[in-house]
């Protein structure tokens, strides 16, 4: 499947999605979901021959996802789910099998984060979780790379 | 980290604190959807960082290894390395301040075409500082749309091979010095001038005599002087008569039979016999090998040195080195790019000239030439021209000379001479180009 074709996929399935879930919800702020919607639709059309576009789709699709996220947890999740394919797309990762089970790993993580998220009262805890597993892998990564360096970095 | 990086981690920064501060579960979501993104591109970025340093291979060539400081040293340098898709990978020669870059590229961009990707510096390099010189390695650059990241590569398989660079005597006065009927050569002979050719590290065997103290006691290692050849080989005079037809300065054709003259009397009284070689354009037309009578050269001069007729012309021909250096440049050109009407413009001149060098037969007067001065036991040859009309014949006679390793001298007129610059095509691979006095 061309990679266009997949994009017009991701952003059809994340349109239907998000119309139905804001009609079924009956928000009294139904149009913001729409308009978020049809911007992240222009964003991505409009800067669909950039080559950095991975970052301004991150960008556009940021918003939905809080907006969404506001109707129901879940809704944010699948919100993720689709702007996590169109960006994947946008970086040719979709390309080849590897890139494909990262994006199913991003999916299940993203599902797992949703998780902690809903079995908690408060944000601080789940933002306390999040942010020392983020300290905990780039100690750990300080340290590889050190490793790393002494044995290729190392004169002899 | 890149740009884009540094932007998406405001962002995730930016909707934690709010999340925080409003409580809100949506922008907790997005904030920590955001981050397991970034941390996942960042481990993913790493770990191809990684597979692309361990397939790093380089294999470096040097054309000795071993010279005398402020000698031109052609360096070839292989590496082969795998860069996944989505990555791109530059690569650096790391090269010691020991040295000064001539010219060649010691930087390459690898794209993710070619896996794995074959990738060749090729380099020329000056050492500067004596001393013993290691290729410490290559700097590798790798980046993706996110993050960036570099490793100077210094180990075994990226370092080496060692150069050891002679130094050179940096106070030796310039000339060469001559006797009666001998003279300095920078080459080794049996017996052996005054001045100093060379210094280089002492081996077991070599006359303790030649050891330079000074320089041992600077650098804590023995080093011997190499001196100069002393060589008693007699000058081979060139003379280029002008075309009868040719308009030229009978002054300038008086001085130069008085410097001819001149030059062949001290060659007959230095070194016992001259030889001389009279020539007009492309035709030879006198050759006196090894002549010992004063008189009888005197004689031979005053019979030849006057306008002669020419049967054989060249009409301005070029040589082959010359169109082959062409080529070269216009290849260059193209390379580099620009306007399209240039490198079209550039392409057709090449394929002329590289189909001019594939019908290019080699003119009789050169093997001639390279024929006379194999005869002949010379080191250095002067040639004596008035520089006017057609010079394609000089061309091919410095050529020959360079072939056969003599020194060659041109003689022209002072105003002619004055002009000649180190671009000119003809006079440029002269040793010296000076005008007769």
């Amino acid at each position: 499947m061309r990679l266009e074709q997949l994009n017009y996929l991701f952003f059809g399935v994340l349109a239907a999605g998000v119309i139905g879930v804001t009609a079924w919800s009956g928000s009294p702020v139904w149009y913001l979901n729409l308009i978020l919607l049809c911007l992240f639709g222009g964003i991505s059309y409009a800067i669909r021959s950039w080559h950095d576009r991975a970052f301004y789709l991150v960008c556009a699709g940021e918003p939905l996802i809080v907006a969404c996220g506001a109707i129901n947890l879940w809704v944010g999740v699948f919100v993720v789910w689709m702007v996590a394919g169109i960006v994947c797309n946008a970086m040719c990762m979709l390309e080849f099998s590897g890139g494909i089970k990262l994006f199913v790993l991003f999916c299940g993580i993203a599902a797992i984060v949703a998780i902690l998220i809903q079995v908690s009262n408060h944000v601080l805890l789940p933002l306390l979780i999040l942010a020392a597993g983020t300290g905990a892998i780039l100690a750990v990564q300080v340290i590889r790379d050190h490793q790393f360096i002494k044995q290729f970095g190392a004169s002899p | 980290m890149r740009r884009c990086a540094q932007g998406l981690s405001l962002v995730i920064i930016v909707l934690a604190s709010c999340a925080y501060i409003l409580d809100d579960m949506a922008l907790l979501l997005a904030a920590g959807t955001l981050l397991a993104a970034l941390l996942g591109q960042y481990l993913l970025f790493d770990y191809r960082f990684r597979c692309i340093v361990t397939s790093v291979a380089v294999q470096r060539s040097l054309e000795r290894s071993q010279v005398r400081k402020g000698t031109t040293l052609r360096v070839a340098t292989t590496v082969t390395l795998t860069v996944p898709p989505t990555m791109h990978a530059q690569i650096t020669e790391r090269l010691s301040p020991q040295v000064f870059i001539q010219d060649g590229d010691t930087t390459l961009s690898v794209e993710p075409y070619l896996n794995p990707s074959t990738c060749q510096f090729r380099y020329r390099i000056t050492p500067v500082v004596h001393g013993k010189m290691r290729f410490s390695g290559i700097t590798l650059s790798v980046q993706n749309t996110f993050f960036s990241h570099a490793i100077d590569l210094l180990a075994d398989p990226f370092s080496g091979p060692d150069l050891l660079i002679q130094p050179v005597g940096l106070f030796e006065p310039y000339g060469k010095r001559s006797t009666t009927e001998s003279r300095e050569v920078e080459k080794l002979k049996v017996v052996s001038g005054f001045g100093i050719r060379a210094l280089r590290e002492y081996y077991a065997g070599d006359d303790l005599r030649r050891i330079d103290w000074k320089l041992s006691a600077k650098h804590n290692k023995l080093y011997v002087r190499e001196y100069t050849g002393m060589i008693s080989l007699p000058p081979l005079l060139i003379i280029d008569l002008p075309w009868r037809t040719e308009p030229c300065s009978d002054a300038d054709l008086d001085r130069m039979a008085s410097a001819v003259a001149g030059q062949a009397e001290h060659a007959i009284r230095s070194y016992q016999y001259v030889s001389l070689l009279i020539i007009s354009g492309a035709n030879i037309l006198f050759f006196s090998s090894e002549e010992k009578d004063l008189q009888r050269c005197m004689s031979v001069l005053r019979e030849w040195m006057h306008p002669v007729e020419r049967v054989v012309h060249q009409y301005h021909s070029r040589d082959r080195a010359d169109i082959r250096e062409d080529v070269r440049h216009l290849e260059t050109i193209i390379m580099q790019g620009g306007e399209p009407g240039c490198i079209a413009f550039s392409g057709t001149l090449r394929k002329q000239y590289i189909s001019m060098i594939m019908h290019m037969q080699t003119p009789a007067f050169t093997g001639q030439i390279a024929r006379t001065l194999s005869s002949v036991a010379i080191d250095e040859c002067y040639l004596f021209s008035l520089g006017c009309g057609d010079e394609s014949h000089i061309r091919q006679i410095i050529r020959q000379a360079k072939i056969a390793k003599i020194v060659i001298h041109i003689r022209l007129p002072g105003a002619l001479a004055a002009l000649v610059d180190s671009a000119d095509r003809i006079y440029r691979t002269a040793d010296t180009v000076e005008a007769f006095a």
